[in-house]
């Protein structure tokens, strides 16, 4: 349809204006999808048909290797790969060790990620501080160097002779090297121990087996080796943060901090009940974006992991990998099955997240 | 008008050439190589053989993929069916990639089998075929250090040395510095002393015997060394493996590949050290691992293809100047497989590494057989349990036998 015409019918009566309405709110779409459209495309072929795929070969056999254009390529299997990594079979104990390693990260890293970045966001922000932008520089820099590169530093700090056991030993006399990065020695029974209680005298019900893990191997906290590379996620990660924070921080009116020192309000009350109430959705941003990322740690993982450390650094993400590629009898029917299950654990836990924190309410 | 014209005369010269093109090139052969990427130089390596291939076959184009990635890269061409004409294949990867049909049969095509060491070819030999062509390979050896032995006045490891003498040995030179023997939780290491105990993953007639006594023994001697004091894992030793605590002198011994040779003179040239086999064990038997991999033809390659494919592969491991004799020759880290080669592969490298190669006469290569990963899962779990004094190793072997006892039931 021309302008021309366009213009001629919207100056004519109301039935005729309904019908141009109409045409209107089609043109609409049309230039909407007409925009959208090549997004959507990279959307769909490049997320949700792999998705569906997965899903599909997580109910098959393939190894992954065979030609998917020879008949006997796969044969479809049912729940069996889920079975045997979730429900009952002979790799239940690595999923659920790998479960238990992954949640331990996420509860360790985004709540003080999430803090780390406000705190840096709030002193960034500062009208005092001066020479801002090497701060934001600073602080931003280990989210943009590669995650690989930043693994192969830690390894380096945190081995048995490396620095960061020099200054502490340097700093006490006492102090007894700790080999960091291989440390399998769960963090909570540490503490336990600390007090008198290890497996031994925690009493027999500790040796219940749920999901069959020990319930004194689900209490053991990240490994000190899990530890070391949660320190590096925070560290890497809390610039990113920071910088959606400082610019959620830069939208607040500043005309609303005036109003509440002339009403005497103190610089903690400021923060309290006008920064954090007005920052709420991004919070929520944040910490879902967090908690999508942790539960999916994989590259500081691949890095990081040893020998020694498998039971208690694998992640669900890196099992998934080692499962298709690392095993000798490689299966990406069930490396799918798995990082289906990890699908459900993250939405599960974002819908979770969702009610507590309540992103969009927040908005009103 | 006119530069419609030009055009059209244009596209009419450019379909003519294109037809010249394609009838030039149906006299050609195309073979598409790929192999993974390794060190510059055995890249340069293998790029100098292809070009030697194709000066001496001019009929047959290679187009050479030297991939970064290469796992990544050969399995997304199996997925879709299309594939290199010949690609290299790790020994672990064997059992899968045969299984799932994607490798020709060779034992009609590979040249002069009976030179390749038995070992290698077992690596690679399904119901009886020789699927691929063993390009190279690798042993472990004791690595020992010189200076710390004459500082402790011990005597050289020699061909003879038992397990008794190497736990005698590394008593002797563990001090406040230094260690006697570098032990990585690694199956990979443990299993050498294994093979030479007279172990077997699975006896003759199938049964599960890596709990044997054979095994327990060979297990609970490497992590003797723990247990004593007198050797650790490389971690604990301030490196992230065996070689690097080695070679910097953390511990005075260790067992490793032939690898560790350009990287201890390259990155430790202070380091004075030398190779001898593994220990002989109690019962006189003599054992180690292999490490290898080999050219294979696509299954899909017939016809004229196929035969150069083969030709190929027999020019880039037989027994001409660019196969086998190249590898020897070029004196990396790695080993050629023919056993004809081995000396000038010692001469090469020097005579003071010879120790690598005797081993090939008795190596076995530690494949479990397909179906079998979680009996490999529990086997290195084991293994890790075992060398942090977790658990003792005939628990830890017996529980890692009973999953691989699950699975051949459920297999019948």
């Amino acid at each position: 349809m021309s302008a021309d015409s366009h213009n001629a019918a919207e100056s004519s009566g109301s039935a005729a204006q309904v019908t141009t309405q109409a045409q209107q709110q089609r043109a609409d779409a049309i230039a909407g999808f007409t925009f959208v459209g090549p997004a959507l495309l990279v959307l769909v072929v490049f997320l949700i048909l792999p998705l569906l795929v997965a899903f599909y070969f997580s109910f098959t056999n393939w190894s992954g290797t065979r030609p998917l254009d020879r008949p006997d390529a796969y044969e479809v299997v049912g729940f069996k790969n889920y079975q045997r990594w979730v429900i009952d079979g002979r790799r239940v104990d690595d999923f659920y060790r790998a479960v238990r390693n992954t949640v331990y990260y996420v509860l360790g890293v985004v709540p003080v990620q999430t803090v780390i970045a406000l705190l840096l966001a709030v002193i960034v922000n500062q009208r005092w501080l001066r020479g801002k932008s090497f701060y934001r520089t600073a602080f931003y820099f280990p989210s943009i160097t590669s995650s690989i590169v930043v693994s192969f530093i830690f390894l380096f700090l945190f081995s048995a002779g490396g620095p960061i056991n020099a200054v502490l030993s340097l700093l006490s006399p006492y102090y007894e090297a700790v080999a960091w990065t291989t440390n399998n020695d769960g963090v909570l029974h540490l503490l336990l121990e600390t007090v008198g209680i290890t497996e031994a005298t925690a009493g027999v019900w500790v040796e219940t087996e749920i999901m069959d893990l020990e319930i004194w191997d689900w209490i053991a906290g990240p490994s000190v080796a899990m530890s070391t590379i949660m320190a590096l996620a925070i560290w890497t990660t809390s610039g990113t943060l920071m910088v959606i924070y400082l610019s959620a921080l830069q939208g607040i009116p500043s005309s609303v901090y005036e109003a509440a020192e002339v009403d005497g309000a103190s610089n903690w009350a400021q923060f309290r009940h006008i920064t954090l109430p007005l920052l709420k959705p991004t919070t929520f941003f944040v910490v879902t974006l967090g908690l999508i990322g942790t539960f999916q740690v994989f590259d500081q993982i691949y890095v990081l992991q040893n020998d020694q450390t498998g039971r208690t650094t694998t992640s669900v993400a890196y099992l998934v990998y080692a499962t298709a590629f690392e095993s000798s009898s490689p299966n990406l029917a069930e490396a799918s099955a798995i990082a289906i299950v990890l699908f459900v654990i993250i939405f599960a836990a974002t819908v979770l997240q969702r009610r507590f924190v309540g992103g969009d309410r927040a908005e009103d | 008008m006119k530069i419609s014209r030009i055009l059209g005369l244009l596209v009419v010269c450019a379909m003519a050439l294109s037809l010249v093109g394609v009838v030039a090139a149906q006299d050609m052969v195309t073979l598409r190589v790929w192999t993974g990427s390794s060190s510059p130089v055995e890249n340069e390596f293998k790029e100098g053989q292809i070009a030697a291939f194709e000066e001496a076959n001019p009929g047959i184009d290679v187009e050479l993929l030297i991939s970064p990635d290469y796992g990544t890269q050969i399995r997304a061409g199996f997925a879709s069916g299309d594939y290199a004409e010949v690609f290299t294949v790790g020994q672990f990867d064997f059992p899968q990639w045969q299984y799932d049909g994607l490798l020709a049969p060779g034992s009609m095509y590979i040249e002069a089998q009976d030179d390749i060491y038995a070992g290698l070819r077992a690596a690679f030999t399904a119901d009886g075929e020789l699927y691929c062509a063993p390009k190279d390979f690798s042993t472990l050896a004791l690595l020992y250090n010189i200076d710390a032995f004459e500082a402790a006045g011990v005597d050289l490891p020699d061909m003879n040395w038992t397990w008794d003498d190497m736990a005698a040995a590394a008593a002797a030179m563990t001090n406040d510095d230094r260690v006697g023997f570098s032990a990585a939780a690694d199956k990979f290491r443990w299993m050498a002393l294994f093979y030479a105990n007279g172990g077997e993953v699975f006896e003759m007639d199938g049964a599960v015997a890596i709990d044997s006594d054979a095994g327990v023994e060979a297990l609970a001697f490497y992590q003797s060394f723990i247990k004593n004091g007198t050797g650790d894992q490389p971690s604990n030793l301030n490196a992230g493996w065996n070689g690097e605590a080695f070679g910097q002198g953390s511990a005075a011994m260790t067992i490793e590949g032939n690898w560790a040779i350009g990287y201890l003179n390259d990155t430790f040239p202070e380091t004075n050290w030398g190779v001898a086999e593994i220990p002989v064990a109690p019962n006189g038997g003599r054992g180690t691992l292999t490490f290898t991999e080999c050219w294979a033809v696509s299954s899909r390659a017939e016809g004229e293809v196929a035969e150069a494919a083969w030709a190929l592969v027999n020019f880039l491991t037989g027994e001409g100047e660019h196969g086998g004799h190249a590898v020897a020759a070029a004196g990396f880290g790695v080993m050629p497989a023919r056993a004809q080669f081995a000396d000038l592969w010692s001469e090469t490298v020097g005579e003071e590494y010879a120790a690598f190669v005797t081993g090939a006469s008795y190596a076995t290569a530690p494949i479990f057989p397909l179906g079998f990963g979680d009996f490999d899962a529990a086997v290195n779990e084991a293994t890790s349990l075992v060398m942090a004094l977790e658990e003792d190793p005939a628990d830890a072997l017996g529980e890692a036998a009973d999953v691989a006892r699950e699975i051949l039931a459920e297999m019948e």
